[in-house]
């Protein structure tokens, strides 16, 4: 019997994390310590995580046929490499955005922080695995952490609310999820990628029919968790019912993990069977762009207005999906690293206006807010209108590059949808720049602040950076190619 | 650095000094601001200056990767088309700067967005790879949709709004169609390329080539406003502050003649030549209907806005009679528009900073007290209704005489807007000007100050110098827009019957 090849740097990452995480409790129990060393610690475990992450994808020249480490249940390529890597810039943003929210929680600081490095572990995972049984753990351990995170406060009970529905909701997108790795398994009689890939591109497969609907279902259990149309429901409840500290890494970590988890499955394995699932994500990202950008237009919250908006992002993502191959990873994972940061900017600011453990925030609270803050103002300004994809900004290349993708591979009418949804999607990020630029303040209360309002700032600036000199970050997207 | 992207550079730098000047200071912007914008100005006196007539190449090409695998670069040139709007973009800007002294908050952002909305204007000018050209068209928006929406009147959110979205929704299919052009370059020589004169190559396929020009033309028609998509220009010139107007008519309309003259002839000659019946015919409409909707305005400023859709028909119906008279008669019309409609909005804000009215009934026998003021916007209307020796006149002419022989239907109903031109402007000019003063508010006004009259005198002159001596234009644009025309006669094999030339017109009618 041969033994799996252990190598424990190919799992570096998630170690840190889980190691982290592990010391964060413990050390609470034992030392007690005040928050900011524990929190120095979780963000200390990221940034190790984050060290380990580059060198891998420095270290990972992507070569097919090589063993895989664990026995082929991590995958040493740079889609691993740079999904963990946006993994966990998106931890380091949402630790640094709900900083004042675990201060704020006492002793109960230790459990969110633990909860944050593991719900990383998890994503982290899930975008560097070739099998499906692990996608699964990582994407369970990933979403049981952003349950609990939702509904972390006690003070507001719409938390609770929040927390519920999306456990229900996920919890039942998991078991489709399973569900259709099940069937995937009746048909190739494979769990890792690798190996149906292999079996797809050797045998003429009369009857596909179990592999398409087992497919299908790992698409719509996704889709869930990226909050795809009609998949979507959850979303805007749990954004405004989740404290407002934590709603962005909530937000910004299910989507990188659920995006590349997705275009690992489909275009190595299942890239022979494009035509099959080509029309399930056309149909997917369709209705995604159209009830997202019609959806937000109606809504007085901004957090299920970003809800929405995140709703038709995910639909401009899968026609990036649609291009397929090396296209396909490079555009989406550009135009996921472009998007988290601006979300997490974005409720960074929702946060630092509504006050970090707030659930709800109505557009009311923005009318004037360029006069009580014209940093916040500012800042969100830019982010709103990276997210509609103006140019100057990184939200137009990332869509420019999706398009210009996606009309490659044939797909002009989905370009055609996606540029008319971008315009309507436009009014709902001009409508909170209008309340907070041409709208009174109906009273100047001071603003709760998070004490982290560099946040927003880098998110600006990395939205303006790669806006105007996308160019290095575009040829660093160019590598992220799945093995 | 290379003297195109600097102007495109110099006014950005401009706005983020503007920007960091103390807010305690209020008054220091706007002196800054103007004294900033003449530098771009010098540049662009420089370029005409040096601007070399009698070719069509594109001069002081620069050229930069800026994204290879896409092939996307900074690639910036100037020809006979694009220079008068350049030249015209950093004229009106320290004029509208220096008429904005009404503007009392926030005056940093405002002059600052002034100065961003310069350096998109400029930059599509002159781009010449289509997605930088998109990047400059829609980056434009930001600034004037704040022009309008922080300094506007009181709609001034529904106007700011409804023409953002009016022209996003525009360009959102410009963005389709240059991608789709990309990808077919990539498909025929194996690289993605946004480079003007590489889509001008490519072999569409007649089909393809009617679809694209459809999104590119509703983008820019849109803009130019075509009937009947003018409704959001009357809200958002209304709404917009005078400096805003300004270049809103002046400038940012004629990137919508601008797109049709460069990229719907330069990209898709056959398409051109099909679309000429529609485009005439709304061309037509907007002429006729502009014309009339104007006279019955009780809004100065509305009057002068639907005026603009009146001139700009003019524009379009010179450009697709595919003449050369018309088509140098729409070039330099969209350089006489900028002027004399820039002044008319210039003259509507004077009278609306003294009586914060801009109701025509409100005013009633101004010539007596604010003589100089009335002989400015006499002037102006004269220049604007096409009056002999001033400019209106040589492009209004050139588009008639240019477009008759190929649409004498359009060339005929297209005169009746000349008239209808002086009907409006000078039954306005009648209720405002002429009589004794009744109301008591217009008595004490005070007539134009040394300032103003400093803002309007550029103006007046380039009336006069472009009626009288037009040529100093027409020499440089010529060459281009002969290119324009020789490129669809070699592709299509199409020509349309020319009148005799019109240089020998032109003497004929000034002497």
């Amino acid at each position: 019997m041969t033994f799996p090849q252990i190598d424990w740097l190919a799992i570096g990452p998630e170690l840190v994390l889980a190691v982290g995480a592990a010391a964060v409790l413990l050390l609470d129990v034992t030392l007690r310590p005040a928050f900011p060393r524990l929190g120095g610690l979780a963000a200390m475990a990221m940034a190790a995580g984050i060290g380990l992450a580059i060198w891998q994808w420095m270290a990972w020249v992507p070569a097919a046929g090589q063993p895989l480490p664990f026995g082929g249940m991590v995958v040493a390529d740079r889609l691993a490499s740079s999904g963990r890597l946006l993994v966990l810039v998106v931890a380091a943003l949402g630790l640094a955005t709900g900083w004042s929210l675990l201060a704020a929680q006492g002793r109960r600081a230790a459990e969110a922080l633990a909860l944050m490095l593991l719900g990383t572990a998890g994503f982290s995972l899930m975008v560097s695995t070739p099998h499906l049984v692990m996608m699964f753990l990582g994407l369970e351990i990933g979403s049981l952490s952003l349950y609990l995170l939702a509904g972390f406060s006690r003070r507001e009970r719409r938390s609770d609310e929040a927390a519920i529905k999306y456990f229900l909701l996920g919890g039942l997108a998991s078991a489709v999820f399973i569900y259709g790795v099940s069937l995937l398994f009746a048909g190739t009689g494979h769990l890792d990628l690798g190996g149906q890939g292999h079996l797809l591109e050797g045998t003429i497969i009369t009857t596909p029919a179990v592999i398409i609907l087992g497919l299908a279902l790992v698409i719509v259990g996704l889709s869930f968790k990226v909050s795809a149309a009609p998949f979507h429901s959850w979303a805007p409840d749990v954004y405004q019912g989740a404290p407002a500290g934590f709603t962005g890494f909530l937000a910004a970590s299910a989507k990188v993990g659920g995006f590349l988890a997705l275009v690992r499955i489909l275009v190595t394995a299942f890239g022979p069977m494009s035509a099959d699932w080509e029309p399930i994500i056309a149909v997917v990202a369709t209705l995604s762009m159209v009830i997202g950008s019609l959806g937000a237009i109606v809504q007085d919250d901004v957090r299920r207005l970003l809800a929405y908006s995140g709703v038709a992002h995910a639909g401009f993502i899968l026609t990036g999906v649609m291009a397929g191959g090396q296209e396909a990873a490079s555009t989406v994972w550009f135009y996921l690293a472009v998007y988290v940061v601006q979300v997490l900017g974005a409720f960074a600011v929702v946060a630092a206006v509504s006050g970090p453990e707030s659930a709800g925030s109505p557009l009311s609270a923005y009318r004037g807010l360029s006069r009580r803050s014209p940093y916040l103002a500012a800042t969100f300004s830019v982010l709103l209108l990276g997210m509609a994809g103006l140019p100057l900004t990184s939200g137009f290349v990332a869509k420019f590059g999706v398009f210009q993708a996606a009309w490659t591979a044939g797909f002009g009418w989905l370009v055609v949808v996606a540029v008319l949804t971008s315009v309507i999607a436009l009014y709902l990020y001009l409508r909170v720049i209008v309340a907070m630029y041409m709208g009174e303040a109906e009273e100047d209360l001071p603003l709760p602040g998070t004490g982290s309002d560099w946040v927003p700032g880098v998110a600006v600036f990395a939205t303006l950076l790669f806006g105007l000199l996308p160019g290095p970050l575009l040829d660093f997207a160019s590598h992220a190619s799945p093995l | 650095m290379p003297l195109l992207t600097a102007l495109v550079v110099i006014p950005v730098v401009a706005a983020v000094i503007v920007l960091l000047l103390p807010r305690r200071r209020p008054e220091l912007p706007l002196p800054i601001g103007v004294g900033l914008s003449v530098l771009p100005l010098a540049l662009a006196g420089y370029l005409f200056a040096a601007f070399q007539g009698g070719t069509a190449e594109f001069q002081f090409v620069t050229r930069a990767a800026w994204y290879a695998p896409w092939g996307i670069s900074w690639y910036l040139g100037v020809d006979g088309i694009s220079l008068p709007m350049v030249v015209l973009t950093a004229l009106l800007v320290p004029l509208a700067l220096a008429a904005s002294g009404m503007i009392l908050r926030r005056t940093r952002e405002f002059v600052a967005a002034i100065l961003l909305l310069e350096a998109g204007l400029i930059g599509a000018f002159l781009a010449l790879d289509l997605f930088m050209f998109f990047v400059f068209f829609e980056a434009i928006l930001i600034p004037m949709y704040f022009i309008i929406g922080l300094w506007g009147g009181e709609r001034r959110i529904y106007a700011a709004v409804k023409f953002f979205l009016y022209t996003a929704f525009g360009s959102a299919l410009l963005l389709a169609g240059i991608i789709a052009m990309a990808v077919i370059h990539s498909r025929e020589t194996g690289a993605l390329s946004f480079a003007f004169e590489d889509l001008a190559a490519l072999d569409l396929g007649h089909t393809t080539e009617l679809w694209l020009f459809a999104a590119f033309a509703l983008a820019f028609a849109i803009k130019v406003p075509l009937f009947p998509l003018h409704t959001w220009l009357p809200d958002a010139h209304v709404e917009a502050p005078t400096g805003g107007s300004v270049l809103l008519a002046g400038v940012l309309l004629k990137l919508g003649t601008y797109g049709l003259i460069r990229f719907n002839l330069g990209l898709f000659p056959q398409a051109s030549v099909d679309a000429v019946p529609v485009l005439t015919v709304l061309a037509v409409i907007g002429i006729v209907y502009g014309a009339v909707v104007a006279i019955v305005q009780p809004d100065l400023k509305k009057l002068v806005a639907y005026s603009s859709v009146s001139h700009l028909g003019f524009i379009v119906l010179g450009t697709f009679a595919l003449t050369s008279a018309g088509l140098q008669g729409g070039v330099i019309q969209n350089v006489n528009h900028g002027i004399t409609t820039g002044a008319l909005f210039l003259l509507v804000g004077m009278i609306y900073d003294r009586r914060h009215t801009k109701q025509i009934a409100d005013f009633g026998g101004l010539a007596k007290v604010m003589p100089v003021y009335a002989g400015f916007f006499l002037f102006t209307a004269f220049a604007s209704m096409g009056l002999p020796a001033l400019n209106g006149f040589v492009g209004e002419f050139l588009v008639l005489v240019g477009s008759y022989p190929a649409v004498p239907v359009g060339a005929i109903v297209g005169a009746v807007g000349v008239v209808l031109a002086a009907i409006y402007l000078l039954w306005a000019y009648e209720r405002v000007f002429t009589g004794e003063p009744t109301l008591p508010e217009n008595k004490a006004l005070i007539d134009l100050r040394p300032r103003e009259v400093a803002v309007l005198a550029p103006l007046a002159v380039l009336m006069l110098l472009l009626g009288l001596y037009p040529r100093i234009l027409l020499d440089k644009i010529e060459p281009s827009t002969e290119a324009v025309l020789d490129h669809i006669e070699t592709v299509t094999g199409y020509v349309a019957p020319e009148p005799s030339r019109p240089e020998h017109l032109l003497a004929e009618v000034s002497g």
